[in-house]
């Protein structure tokens, strides 16, 4: 049993799978942390090394103040090595400016656990606060989007409220 | 408006909001007077903010005062449709 930020990981499952006890991790975004801190897709949680378990810890943290990912390039089949009157500096910039490139960390915005559950509060409370009808539904405890009531919705009395916990 | 939204909303993104032009927008402005519509499905624009409207619920007309928070909505989220329904002992029995 592995512990990260008061959420249990058991032992038995895969890492991929046992990160979504997270609130707010996903398949798709517990895959994603996986790839960046190289846990193979087999792992399982209970051979994660000491490193990679703070290593998670420290990234699930505060993932918006986490170091940048290093991106090296990697030469296409089409690469032709530069020749050699090129000067070694040259090659070095290039490199580097390639290191640079690529899209926004998509992890950098991650938000789980209480930070997660409070941007589901605080968007209810914006659709309250403005008083349309998704605010009122969710006031009434009943369902958003047009399903029935007459039975079932059991779901929607359960858990749609202004100040909703999960 | 956040641009997310209209990302978000399932329509693309080219088309943009949908919205009804109404042509007496900057006289409502000015004179405070509603505006009477039934077009529930159009977007509320930011120059919209501060305007009167009276939308069509089905049955009657609904005062809707626009505010800053309430841009990117659609018109008909505040004209309810729906009354709750509450029991009524029948009168004569």
């Amino acid at each position: 049993m592995v512990h990260i930020l008061g959420v249990q990981l058991p032992d038995y499952q895969l890492a991929r799978f046992a990160l979504t006890a997270f609130y707010g991790v996903g398949h798709k975004t517990a895959h994603r942390l996986c790839a960046r801190l190289q846990i193979h897709d087999r792992c399982k949680v209970r051979s994660l090394t000491p490193h990679q378990i703070t290593e998670l810890a420290s990234f699930l943290a505060s993932p918006s103040t986490a170091p940048p990912l290093l991106r090296v390039p990697l030469a296409g089949p089409s690469f032709k090595a530069a020749p050699p009157s090129v000067p070694a500096q040259d090659l070095r910039n290039a490199f580097l400016a390639a290191c640079k490139k690529g899209g926004a960390d998509p992890l950098k915005s991650l938000k789980i656990e209480s930070e997660a559950k409070r941007v589901v509060k605080d968007n209810i409370a914006h659709q309250r606060m403005i008083g349309s009808y998704v605010g009122k539904r969710h006031a009434m405890h009943l369902p958003v989007r047009g399903q029935n009531t007459q039975t079932n919705a059991r779901t929607a009395r359960h858990l749609n409220k202004v100040d909703r916990w999960g | 408006m956040q641009p997310s939204l209209i990302l978000r909303s399932g329509r693309s993104a080219w088309k943009g909001p949908y919205f009804v032009a109404f042509p007496n927008l900057r006289e409502a402005l000015e004179s405070n007077a509603a505006i009477r519509t039934q077009a529930r499905s159009c977007t509320i624009l930011p120059n919209f903010v501060g305007i009167r409207f009276m939308v069509h619920n089905g049955k009657d007309y609904l005062p809707v005062t626009v505010t800053q928070d309430m841009v990117g909505h659609k018109l008909g989220e505040f004209a309810h449709t729906k009354k709750r329904f509450t029991y009524k002992m029948t009168k004569n029995k």
